[in-house]
Formats: structure tokens, sequence, C-alpha cells
């Protein structure tokens, strides 16, 4: 294989992965911070797309759809928490309602979506600076892709920052480990598992916008994108922000490289992997052993 | 008195009854995928059933009966199964009808078989279910993949010169792969040489196809070949445009790529010169018949039809018309007696020509028409539609008994 065809096949991987990792990692914060396996959240991916299309629709701007995306699917997301899944917590057969809720909400959030914008196959144009292409020596990566990948390295830089080097930050990370300690320290934890909750969602929304317009706009995306997230969680670690990062490289590599030496295979390729993870590392490459929660 | 009194009571309960009895309702049990990608297809393929319902209760039916359609998400082929079961069993449908995908039509057809009852398939492709799964009580009423194909290669040895390298890329299940066969069949028949340099699988529904298109783009084809239908053909020619593929290689798409929910969901951003080609095209032929259907369903909806629509709008009327040829509905097997040989009008028929169903395989047999992308915005919000036709008889394309021969060779029956 020539450097220029690796290179080419890198950044289509790394491009695929970016899209991946902002949707698996509001996956597994929800799952890591609230514990909750929020199988909706492909849903707020879809919602995050046509809240985009409709205020696109209005001001004819694709930056303020990326926002209203961004943000209705956040705010959709604290309002699910805070009216539905709050009451459910701390059942005893919490994981079967949550299960059973999540899934419930895939189907009303998928239908109210058909019932409002129609089942029609929606468009939402690129930004007109970035529809064309960069050329990197022979290799043609389309400016979109390259933008999808800056943002998805934005979004790391950012949670990084705010993870690791703010209070704020540091509540979420205690939130994930002991929630009566932390709130016995006076932390207000409902509060943060909703704001928690929030901005997953809108994670999911923002990938949601920033794919649509390489992809279909159609009730049904959340769903598709869903099983792919959930690889990349398991691969990285349940819980796991950083792992969702390494989970959706990995899965977006091996991806792009197995098409280009064998397609037949290609696709059972990430199965693979997972599976190649759950027996050598079951809880995920990035996730310590049999961490309890209190 | 009393007993006069009691007597005119009891005439007048029942004669409203036996009113109502007199005009028979004959119920057919249709499945389509109402939600998720196929969505549209299903919701158009209800608002053609409605507009052809019109159209046969205003010409009548023998004793002056009425169709009634009652329609469910299919989801997926166990459920469609027991739903399809359901229509017989219970609500004593005399018909089973529609079904987007070939799977759950390979399964619903079984019932069909097993309880006698009349299946007509108005838009899964699949060619086993007139071929080497073929039963009598199963009619479709929209062309079958090797229809599209066998055209399809008829266009790439006849307007396509010079090109040698081929690749596809398809779905990857029973549909996509089905196309590569018979197309590669097809060309072997028709004597091309040519050599495959690709084949790419995706799973159906898959959102992103950056990895393909740069490794296409590494094979090099002179002609890609794409398989996919709705929302992915959406998606690929989008993620595809920008890496400059169309620029490099002749793309062609023959069974589903020209369906118009692709020109409405692409508008500008659709390449020109694009060979692609559908079961049903607003605005070919320009014919009255096609116009009229169009606006109709334009009048319904406020959009323009996928080809889904014109397979169950063309589906109902074969229905009412084996009836009247039958004079009821009780009787299945002289309904297949009716229908074999049928001569629908179909909005996609040029002049000169009808659609008809082919008595040895129940599959209805039509023109293809290929062609390329061109600017018209004529059908909103569509930028482009197709153009320079190219229409190939419906005689060459169907029936195929060697083709029939070979699938049943290699599928089994």
């Amino acid at each position: 294989m020539d450097f220029n065809t690796f290179i080419a096949q890198f950044i289509s991987g790394l491009s695929t992965a970016m899209l991946l990792f902002l949707v698996s990692s509001g996956l597994t914060l929800i799952f890591g911070v609230v514990n909750v396996l929020n199988f909706a959240h492909g849903s707020f991916y879809l919602l995050g797309t046509y809240f985009a299309f409709q205020i696109m629709k209005l001001f004819n701007n694709y930056w303020a759809g990326l926002l209203a995306g961004t943000v209705g699917a956040g705010i959709v997301g604290m309002i699910i928490e805070y009216f539905f899944l709050k009451r459910i917590y701390g059942r005893a057969n919490e994981g079967a309602f949550q299960l059973l809720m999540t899934y419930a909400f895939i189907l009303i959030i998928d239908d109210m979506v058909k019932y409002i914008w129609g089942t029609e196959y929606k468009t939402i144009p690129k930004p007109a600076f970035l529809s064309g292409s960069l050329s990197i020596g022979s290799i043609m990566v389309p400016s979109y892709n390259v933008f999808i990948i800056i943002i998805g390295f934005l979004i790391v830089i950012f949670a990084w920052y705010f993870l690791m080097r703010t209070d704020r930050g540091k509540q979420v990370r205690a939130s994930s480990l002991d929630r009566i300690m932390l709130s016995l320290l006076g932390t207000n934890v409902p509060l943060i598992m909703t704001l928690v909750f929030g901005v997953a969602t809108a994670m999911g929304g923002l990938a949601g916008v920033l794919a649509a317009p390489l992809r279909t706009v159609t009730p049904g995306a959340g769903i598709e994108i869903i099983i792919d997230s959930m690889i990349v969680v398991v691969i990285g670690g349940f819980g796991n922000f950083w792992g969702a990062l390494l989970g959706a490289l990995i899965i977006g590599e091996v991806l792009s490289f197995g098409i280009l030496w064998m397609p037949e295979l290609a696709t059972v390729l990430t199965f693979i992997v997972m599976i190649i993870v759950l027996i050598l590392k079951p809880e995920g490459l990035l996730s310590k052993k049999a961490i309890v929660r209190k | 008195m009393k007993r006069l009194l009691s007597f005119l009571l009891i005439v007048a309960i029942l004669v409203p009854c036996s009113v109502s009895y007199a005009s028979e309702t004959i119920k057919i049990g249709a499945l389509y995928t109402m939600t998720g990608r196929g969505g549209q297809y299903g919701k158009d393929s209800e608002a053609a059933i409605k507009i052809a319902l019109d159209e046969v209760h205003k010409k009548g039916l023998p004793g002056g009966a009425k169709l009634e359609v009652i329609i469910t998400d299919d989801k997926n082929p166990q459920y469609a199964v027991s739903v399809a079961k359901r229509y017989i069993t219970d609500e004593k449908c005399k018909f089973l009808f529609g079904i987007i995908s070939s799977a759950i039509g390979l399964a619903v057809t079984e019932v069909s078989k097993e309880h006698k009852v009349i299946f007509i398939g108005t838009d899964h492709a699949a060619t086993d279910l007139t071929a080497n799964k073929f039963q009598k009580y199963y009619f479709r009423s929209s062309n079958n993949t090797f229809q599209s194909m066998m055209a399809g290669a008829m266009y790439l040895k006849d307007e396509l010169k010079g090109w040698k390298k081929i690749a596809y890329i398809g779905p990857d299940y029973a549909y996509g792969r089905d196309q590569w066969m018979e197309l590669k069949w097809a060309l072997d028949k028709l004597g091309v040489q040519y050599e495959v340099v690709g084949e790419y699988w995706p799973k159906l529904y898959e959102p992103d196809y950056t990895s393909y298109i740069t490794a296409i783009m590494k094979a090099a084809p002179d002609v890609l070949v794409n398989g996919m239908w709705g929302g992915d053909t959406v998606a690929f020619i989008k993620q595809a445009k920008p890496y400059g593929l169309f620029n490099k290689m002749k793309y062609f798409h023959v069974d589903a790529g020209g369906n118009y929910e692709v020109f409405a969901a692409l508008g500008a951003d659709m390449p020109e010169g694009l060979i692609l080609s559908a079961r049903h095209h607003n605005n070919w032929p320009d014919t009255p018949e096609n116009r009229e259907y169009v606006q109709k369903f334009y009048k319904a909806t406020g959009r323009y039809p996928t080809y889904a629509a014109q397979g169950a709008y063309v589906g109902i009327h074969m229905i009412a018309e084996a009836i009247r040829k039958v004079g009821n509905a009780n009787d299945p097997d002289a309904l297949v007696k009716a229908l074999e040989g049928m001569k629908i009008k179909c909005p996609e028929d040029p002049p000169g020509f009808t659609s008809y169903i082919d008595p040895q395989t129940h599959q209805i047999v039509q023109v293809q028409a290929i062609g390329t992308t061109v600017k018209n915005d004529k059908f909103p919000p569509a930028k482009y539609m197709l153009g320079n036709f190219k229409v190939y008889p419906a005689e060459k394309l169907w029936p195929n008994f060697e083709y029939i021969e070979y699938i049943t060779k290699v599928k089994g029956k």
C-alpha cells in the first residue's frame, strides 16, 4: 500500500471515528455519571438534526442550526431525565425500567419526528466555505470532513480541561464513583446528574447536526447509529469518556482499513474487535476492574 | 294493531341491514414499512392506494362491492407473517398486499401459498419471488431486479464505450447481492468483456461511506455500479461528491438510484450525468396517463411520488380488474386465472405499450427507461431529474427462463 492510500484511508477513518466519538461519548458519560444505559441516545442525535433543519429553514444559517440542534437536544434530554428517568433511580430492578423507558423514548421521539416533519428525507446544506475539498499532496479530502475532525478534537480538549481542571469537572468525576459521599459533602448530586444528562444529549444533538449534511436526515436515523456507538462504548469501557475516544478511533480505523483490505469482512471486523476486547478485557480497554458504585 | 307495529319495527330494523349486506366489502390486508428510512415508501403506497380505490369505486365493482385496505407496519419477517395470518383468519381478507422489503416478501409468500390467498407484491424486487420461489398465488405489480439489471447490462454494452474495469457497492443482503449477480450474468450473456476491480458490501442503512469511497477511488474502476436504495443512495452521493468520485468514473445505478426521493433529498447537490433509473419516473413517459397520475398524487399529498406509489396503485387496479372478470372475490383459483396474462395500463407505460402479467411467472412485464441526471426544477424540491432516456423493450427483459434456471440452480427452490 502506498503512502497516499494510507493517508487517505486514515483520514477517512478519522472522520468516521469523530462522529462515532461524539455520539458514544455522550452515551458513556450518561452511563458513567447517571448510571443509565440510555438506549434513546440515538434519538437525541435525530432530534438535533431536525431542530437544526427547522432553524435553518427559518434563518438559512448553518451555525444557527448547529446551535439550535445542540442546545435543543440538551434541553429535551434534561426534561426527560428530570421528569421521567429520575423517578426510577434506585428502584430494585432499575436496569429493566431504564431499558423499557429509554426504549419507549426511541419510539416516541421517532414517531414525534415523523408526525411533525414527515417521512420524506430532509436536506441540511453545508456552509458554503466548507463545501469544497482540500488537496493534501495527491489526496483529496472534503473540507467538511476536516471540519468534523477538528470539532471532534476541540471537544476532546474541552472535555479534558473541564473534567480534569475544573471543580465542577471533579464533582462530575466524583459522582461517578460515590454519589452518597459527594452528597454528604454538600454537592447537589441530582442537579449534576441532570446537567450531565443535558450535556451528553447535547453532544448527541451536535453529532446529529454535524453529520446531517453528509447523511440522510430521516426518521429512524438515530436507531442506525446506536449499535455502532454501543460497540465503541463496550470496547472503550462503559462509563469511560476517554475509552469512548479510543474505541471510536479503533472502530473508525479498523473499518476504514478493513474496507480497503478485505471488503467482504469489513462490517464483521468491528464485531470481531469487540469480541476480542470482551474476551481479553471484558470491562473495556480503559476501565478499571469491578468498580463498585455507591 | 300491536302486531302490525311490531312487524313494522322488525322490518324497519332489518331493511337497512339487508341493504348494507347487498354491497359486499372485500378486504385487502396490506403490510408496509411505515417507520424508519423505508417509511416514506409506506406512506407513498398508502396515498396511492387511496387514489386507486377512488378510481376503482368510481368505475364500480360487481354487485356494488367495495374494496377496503387495512394497512399494518410490517416491522420484520416474523411479525409480518403473524399479521398476514391474522388478516386471513380473523379479518377474512381475500388478498395480501404490499411489502417493501424482499426479506418480508419472501416470508409472506409462504403464508399466501399455505392459505391459498392471493398476494400482490407491490414494491419488493427480489427476483426469486417470480422465479425460483414462484408459487401460483403470488403476483407482482412492479418490476423485479433482474428486469432492471438486464436493461442495465444492455445500456452498459451499447451506450458506454471503452470501459473495462467495473466495481460494485451494494447493501449486504439479498437485494444488494442479487443485483450484482444478475448484472454480471446479463453482461456475460451479452458477451461484454469486463474486469471486476472491487466489490463492497456496506450494511443496509450504513450512515458513513467515507472509507468505502476512498477505497473505491483507489480501485479506480471505469464504472461504479451502486445497488443501494433510498436514504443510503442519498448519503453515498452526498459523501462521494466532494471526493470528486463522479468525475473520475461513470456512476451507474439502475434499479433504485433514480427514485424521486433521491432527487428531492439532494436538490442542487445532485451531480450531473449520473446514469440512473427507477421503477417509475415522474417525468417519463410524458403521457396524459403519467401526468394525471403524478398530479393526482401531488394534489393528494403535496409532494411527488416515489416509485413505491406506482406499484401500490397498479396493484389495486389489478385486484379490481380480476374481481370484475370473475364477478366476485371468493374463488382464488379463478382470480389467479383472471390475473394471468392480464393487461394493465400503468402510468409508466410509453405510448403503444401496455404492461401485462406474465402468465408463467406472475411478474408484471414492463419497459425499462434508463437516463442520465440533467437540470430540471419542474418537480420541486428536486433540481435535477432524469433525461436522455434510453428505453428497453419489456419482452427483452422478462421472462428469461435461462436465468430462472440459473437462479434455481444457484439458490434452490
